[in-house]
C-alpha cells in the first residue's frame, strides 16, 4: 500500500477508535455516533472526489459553515454539560481537518486531535472496553506518527514541485511495517511499565459523570416494598468480590451474603432506618477502620470489594464487619451494623475483615437488649389482626422464640411462591395481599412478612438489605453479584445469641438463571483484573508491589549462592572463568571488529587470498586504492625473491577472476608451486 | 583522573544533541498537562494516557538512537574552490551496523546558501541505509569571496521514528578551505595579445610540436608516443618527449597595492586569477610578481595551484613593494601588468 494512502488510512481509523472510546463511555450515544462515523466516511469520499477534482472547495466549506453554527448553538445551549460540549466541539474539529484538508498537515492534525477523544472518555468512564480502544489506538497511534514522519520527510527532500509524488512512491510494507509494529508493542509494554510505577500522590477517583441513582430506591434510608422487583430483573453485575486467602473454598461458604443496610421502622407499606443513632470512625493508626471486635478465634474472612459507582453511600460486606481499609477519612456507622461512607471514590474499592457467623455455635453470650431497644425492634403500624393470627398458629408449640422463628421461616419459604410479577390483585395493604390473597412476592416481601410476624411474637427484628452471594468466577477467583442478586433477609435477636440470620425467601426455587459460559467468566475475570490493577492501582498496591519485587529478588539470590562444597572448590571457578573467557575471545574474534584488511573480498579465488594471507605474514599488505599489479610492483620492491612467484600469481589471478575461461591444469600446477614458492622460509 | 574524564567529557561535549520538534513540544506539553490533570484527580485512565506518551517519548529515543548508532560521515571538499563559482561538495555515509538498517535519515547542509544536486533543498533525504551499506550525498555551494573559508559543514540528522525529536550527529566537513578568486574563461587569442613579448623560448618538455627527446618507455605512457625506429634499434620500446611552447610564457605583474577599493582589488586578483589558469592550461609557464607577492615561474597544476593561493591569500594591508627582480640572470619574459589600484 502506497505510504500516503496508509497513512489516510490510518488517520481514519484513529479518530474511528476515538469515536469508539466516546461511545464507550457514554459521551455520544449510538444515533452521534452513526452519524460521526457517517460523517467520517463521506470525509473519505470527499478526499477521494476532490482528488479526482470532482468536488469544488466551496461544498466544502459550506458544509464546514453549517456544523461550526451547530456547534455554536450546541456548546451555549444544547450541551448537557461543558464536558459533552467540548466533546462536540472537539469532534467538529476533527472532522473540518478531515474534510477541508489541504495537506499532510490537517491530515496529522486530525489523528492527534482524536487523542484527546481518548483523554474525553478516560475523565468519565472506566469501563475495560477503554482498554481495547486504549491498545487499538495506540498500534494506530504509533503506525500513524511513522507513516506521517516518512511522508513528510519524503516531501521536505523531495524534488520542488513534486511534493507528493515521492511520497506515493513509497510503499508501507516490510522492514517499516515490522520496525511500526515493533514500536507499538514496546510502547504498549513500556506504558504498562511507566503506568505502574509512576507515583500516586493522588487517589483513585470516581469518574466525573456515572450511573447515580440508580438504586437509591432499595440502598438508602427508605424502602418501599417491591422496590427490588425492578432492579432483580437487571443482570449487569453491580460488585465484585475477591477472596484473597486462596485457602477458602467458596463451596463450604453457602450462606455467604453482602450486607448493606438494615431497616427497624415499618409503616405497613415503607421500610426505614433514619432513626437508627449513628457514628462516625475515624481512621486508626494502622490507616484502617475498627469496626467491631472478633466474638470467636477463627480467622476473619478478608474480601476486597470492587463496586461500581452506583449512586448509594452504602458500603457492603459479609456479616459481621471487624474491619475496613477504605481510603476515606472517616467511616460511618449506625447502630444496626451499616457502614457507609460518603468519600465517592472509596466506595469502588475496599477491603473487608468479616467475621462469617457459624451456623450453630457462637463464642461469648450476648447481653440481652435494653428495653428501648427491644421496644424499637418490635415497632409495628396498625396491622391486620389476620397477620399476628397467623403468626401465632405458625409457632404454635415452638419453645423459644428461636425455633418460633425457624418455624415461621419455614413456612413461608414453604407455603409462598417466589415471583417477580408483582402486580396488584386487591386493594389491600401490600403485605396482607402477599400473605393473604397474592401468596407470592420477591424477597421484600418475603422479609417483611417474617419480621412483621415475629414482632407480633414479640420476637425483636428488622429487615436487611443486601446482595445473595452471587456467582463464583473461578479464574478470578472472585464472586460477581449482579443487581438480580439484590436480596433481602431478616436479622432476628435471640436472648443469649444476639442477631441470628433468617431467610424465609424461596429463591433457590425460583427458576434459574441463565448460567454463564467460560468465556463469559474468562471476560469478567479480565473485567475484573482490569478494575483491580488498572483503575484501582494505588499507592498502597505500588508499595506492596515493591516489598513483593525486594523479597522476590531476595529469594532469587538466596537461591543462587553456591553450595557449600563448590566454595572449597576455586579452581572449578578458575576453570569455569577460563572457559567464559575463551568463549567469549572466540565470539569476538568472529563476529567482533574486523581484522586487519588484507584484501580478500567477495570472488576472490581461495589461492589469491592465501598468497596475500602468506605475504599479510611478512608485513605487505594490498593498499585500499592499489590493483594486483601495482601490490605486486610494490612486493617486487619489498622482497625481490618472492616477487616472481607473485607475479605469477597475480597473472593467473587476473584471468581465474576477470577472464572469461578456467585455469587449465598446468596453470593450477603453477599456481601450486608459485604458492609454495612464496610461503617457502628461504626463496 | 583519566577515567574521571572519559565519563564527564560526553556531559559537555555529546556525540548526538536532541531537540524537540514542534509536534514534540506539544507532546511534551500534553505529557505535562495530563499528569497535572491525572495527579489532580487520581484518575489512573488518565495515568494510563500519561504513561503512553512517555513511553512514546522514550521509544522515539531508543529508535532514533539505534538509526544513528552506527553511522559513519566522511565529509568531501573539492580541491580547487573559485570564488562565485558553485564547487561541488560530497559525503559518505556508511552504515557500520552489522545487521541493523538505519531509517529516515537526513544529510543536513549546514551552510544557507549549500543546496543538493537532486532536490535543491538544504536536507539530503535516505529513507534507508542497510548494514554495512554506504551512500553519498552530493551538493553545491558557492563561496562568495576568495581567501580563507571556514566551511559550516554537514551533519547527520534523524526525526525517527515519530517526528517528535530531531536528533544530530556531530557535524563533518567543518573544514577550512582555501577559496581562489573567481576566473573566468579566456580565448587564446586574448591571450596573445596581453602584454609585450619577451625573449625566444627556453627549451623544455611539454606539450608542442618539436621533438625534445627520446627515453625508455614507462607504464602509462601514451603508446601514440612510442617511436617505433628508435625502438627497433635499441630493441627496447622508447617514446618521444614533446618540447613545450614556451613563447607564451608570462609574468604576471600586479601593478599597484589595492588601497583604492575593494572591487578594484578583486576584479584584479581575479583577473589575474583566469590569465594564469588560462596560461597553464595552454601549457605556459607562469610568474607572478607583485607587491608582497613572488611566485618564480614555473608551469603545470601544482605551480597553477601555488599561483593561485598566492593570490587567494592576497592582503593589500600585508603586501610591501618587493624589490625588483635581479635582472640579467634569466630571459625576459612576457610581462602582463594587472591594476589593482
Amino acid at each position: 500500500m502506497p505510504a500516503l494512502l496508509a497513512l489516510r488510512l490510518v488517520t481514519y481509523l484513529m479518530v474511528g477508535t476515538g469515536v469508539a472510546a466516546l461511545y464507550g463511555a457514554g459521551l455520544i450515544g449510538a444515533l452521534g455516533a452513526a452519524l460521526v462515523v457517517l460523517a467520517i466516511l463521506v470525509g473519505w469520499g470527499h478526499e477521494q472526489a476532490r482528488e479526482r477534482g470532482a468536488v469544488r472547495p466551496a461544498l466544502g466549506w459550506s458544509l464546514v459553515a453549517t456544523a461550526a453554527a451547530a456547534i455554536t448553538v450546541d456548546l451555549f445551549y444544547l450541551a448537557y454539560s461543558l464536558l459533552d460540549g467540548m466533546v462536540h466541539l472537539l469532534l467538529f474539529l476533527i472532522l473540518l481537518r478531515l474534510f477541508v484538508r489541504r495537506g499532510l498537515k490537517d491530515l496529522r492534525d486530525a489523528g492527534l486531535l482524536s487523542f484527546f477523544m481518548l483523554v474525553a472518555a478516560a475523565a468519565i468512564s472506566f469501563n475495560v472496553s477503554f482498554l481495547f480502544v486504549f491498545v487499538i489506538f495506540l498500534m494506530l497511534g504509533t503506525s500513524m506518527l511513522m507513516l506521517n514522519h516518512v511522508v513528510t520527510e519524503l516531501e521536505q527532500a523531495g524534488q520542488r514541485g513534486a511534493a507528493g509524488t515521492a511520497a506515493r512512491r513509497v510503499f508501507f510494507r516490510g522492514p517499516l511495517t515490522r520496525v511500526s509494529l515493533v514500536a507499538a508493542a514496546i510502547t504498549f509494554f513500556l506504558a504498562g511499565s511507566l503506568f505502574f510505577i509512576i507515583p500516586r500522590v493522588g487517589q483513585a477517583a470516581l469518574p466525573l459523570r456515572t450511573q447515580v441513582g440508580r438504586m437509591v430506591t432499595g440502598f438508602s434510608d427508605r424502602v418501599d416494598l417491591g422496590s427490588f422487583g425492578e432492579i432483580e430483573n437487571d443482570h449487569s453485575v453491580v460488585m465484585r468480590v475477591y477472596l484473597t486467602d486462596e485457602s477458602v473454598d467458596p463451596a463450604r461458604l453457602p450462606t455467604l451474603r453482602w450486607r448493606g443496610v438494615a431497616f427497624d421502622q415499618f409503616d405497613g407499606v415503607t421500610w426505614s432506618g433514619m432513626a437508627a443513632p449513628r457514628r462516625f470512625i475515624r481512621r486508626g493508626a494502622a490507616g484502617d477502620f475498627a469496626v467491631g471486635l472478633p466474638g470467636t478465634s477463627s480467622p476473619p474472612l478478608r474480601q476486597e470489594i470492587y463496586l461500581e459507582p452506583i449512586g448509594t453511600d452504602t458500603l457492603f460486606g459479609a456479616p459481621r464487619v471487624l474491619r475496613l481499609e477504605l481510603r476515606a477519612p472517616a467511616l460511618v456507622v449506625d447502630d444496626m451494623g451499616g457502614l457507609s461512607t460518603s468519600h465517592a471514590p472509596a466506595r469502588l474499592h475496599y477491603t473487608v475483615e468479616s467475621e462469617v457467623e457459624p451456623p450453630a455455635r457462637r463464642g461469648r453470650p450476648v447481653p440481652p437488649l435494653p428495653a428501648g431497644e427491644r421496644a424499637r425492634y418490635l415497632q409495628l403500624p396498625p396491622l391486620s389482626p389476620e397477620i399476628a393470627q397467623l403468626a401465632r398458629e405458625v409457632r404454635a408449640g415452638a419453645r423459644d422464640p428461636e425455633t418460633a422463628a425457624r418455624r415461621i421461616s419455614e413456612h413461608l419459604s414453604t407455603s409462598y411462591r417466589y415471583t417477580l410479577a408483582l402486580k396488584r390483585q386487591s386493594s389491600r395493604p401490600p403485605l396482607e395481599e402477599f400473605l393473604f390473597v397474592r401468596r407470592s412476592g420477591n424477597c421484600e416481601y418475603f422479609a417483611a412478612a417474617m419480621t412483621v410476624m415475629l414482632r407480633s411474637e414479640g420476637i425483636p427484628s428488622r429487615v436487611v438489605a443486601g446482595f445473595q452471594q452471587g456467582e463464583w468466577n473461578p479464574y478470578g477467583r472472585y464472586f460477581m453479584v449482579r443487581f438480580s442478586d439484590a436480596h433481602s433477609w431478616v436479622e432476628a435477636h435471640i436472648e443469649g445469641r444476639g442477631w441470628v440470620t433468617f431467610d424465609p425467601s424461596p429463591r433457590a426455587e425460583a427458576p434459574a438463571e441463565t448460567i454463564p459460559g467460560y468465556l463469559s467468566l474468562y471476560l469478567d475475570a479480565a473485567r475484573m483484573r482490569w478494575y483491580r490493577y488498572v483503575v484501582n492501582w494505588s499507592l498502597l498496591d505500588q508499595v506492596q508491589l515493591a516489598q513483593t519485587v525486594h523479597r522476590q529478588a531476595s529469594d532469587f539470590r538466596v537461591g543462587l549462592s553456591l553450595p557449600r562444597h563448590w566454595r572449597m572448590s576455586p579452581a572449578l571457578l578458575t576453570v569455569a572463568g577460563v572457559a567464559v573467557a575463551v568463549l567469549l575471545a572466540w565470539l569476538v574474534g568472529r563476529h567482533g571488529p574486523a581484522r586487519r584488511r588484507t584484501g580478500t573480498g567477495p570472488g576472490m579465488p581461495a589461492f589469491y587470498a592465501r598468497a596475500l594471507r602468506l605475504l599479510a605474514h611478512r608485513g605487505l599488505y594490498p593498499g585500499v586504492a592499489e590493483t594486483a599489479r601495482q601490490f605486486a610492483s610494490r612486493v617486487e620492491a619489498a622482497t625481490p625473491e618472492r616477487a616472481e612467484a607473485f607475479v605469477r600469481l597475480t597473472g593467473h589471478y587476473e584471468r581465474a577472476r576477470f577472464g572469461s575461461t578456467a585455469l587449465t591444469e598446468s596453470e593450477w600446477q603453477d599456481v601450486t608451486r608459485a604458492l609454495a614458492a612464496l610461503g617457502a622460509r628461504r626463496a | 583522573m583519566r577515567l574521571i574524564w572519559a565519563v564527564i567529557r560526553p556531559l559537555f561535549h555529546p556525540r548526538r544533541t536532541i531537540k524537540p520538534t514542534r509536534d514534540g513540544w506539544w507532546c511534551l506539553l500534553v505529557a505535562v498537562g495530563l499528569g497535572v490533570a491525572a495527579i489532580n484527580t487520581g484518575n489512573n485512565l488518565l495515568y494510563l494516557l500519561v504513561s503512553a506518551l512517555l513511553a512514546l517519548i522514550v521509544v522515539s529515543g531508543i529508535l532514533s538512537e539505534q538509526a544513528m548508532r552506527g553511522l559513519a560521515l566522511t565529509g568531501i571538499a573539492p580541491a580547487e574552490i573559485y570564488a562565485g563559482r558553485p564547487a561541488l561538495f560530497g559525503a559518505q555515509i556508511a552504515n557500520r551496523k552489522r545487521t541493523l538498517t538505519s531509517y529516515s535519515i537526513t544529510v543536513e547542509l549546514l551552510a544557507p546558501e549549500a543546496r543538493a544536486i537532486e532536490s535543491g533543498r538544504r536536507f539530503i533525504y535516505f529513507r534507508r541505509i542497510e548494514a554495512g551499506i554506504e551512500r553519498f550525498a552530493t551538493w553545491e555551494e558557492t563561496l562568495a569571496r576568495r581567501g580563507r573559508h571556514r566551511l559550516a559543514g554537514v551533519r547527520i540528522i534523524t526525526r525517527f521514528p515519530f517526528g517528535l525529536f530531531v536528533k544530530a550527529g556531530r557535524p563533518a566537513l567543518a573544514d577550512e578551505v582555501l577559496v581562489f578568486p573567481a576566473v573566468r574563461s579566456l580565448s587564446g587569442e586574448s591571450l596573445r595579445h596581453l602584454g609585450d613579448l619577451g625573449d625566444a623560448g627556453a627549451r623544455r618538455r611539454g606539450r608542442g610540436n618539436d621533438l625534445y627527446d627520446l627515453r625508455n618507455y614507462r607504464s602509462g605512457d601514451d603508446p601514440r608516443f612510442i617511436h617505433w625506429r628508435s625502438s627497433a634499434k635499441a630493441e627496447a620500446l622508447m617514446v618521444r618527449e614533446l618540447e613545450a611552447d614556451t613563447s607564451h610564457d608570462a609574468r604576471l605583474v600586479l601593478v599597484g597595492r589595492g588601497h583604492a577599493g575593494a572591487e578594484a582589488l578583486e576584479a584584479g586578483l581575479s583577473e589575474a586569477a583566469s590569465i594564469a589558469v588560462a596560461l597553464v592550461r595552454a601549457g605556459a609557464g607562469v610568474a607572478l610578481e607583485g607587491p608582497g607577492v613572488l611566485v618564480p615561474l614555473g608551469h603545470g597544476r601544482a605551480h597553477l595551484r601555488r599561483v593561485l593561493t598566492a593570490l587567494a591569500l592576497y592582503h593589500p594591508d600585508g603586501a610591501r613593494p618587493l624589490d625588483p627582480p635581479a635582472g640579467g640572470g634569466g630571459r625576459r619574459l612576457r610581462e602582463i601588468r594587472i591594476p589593482l589600484a
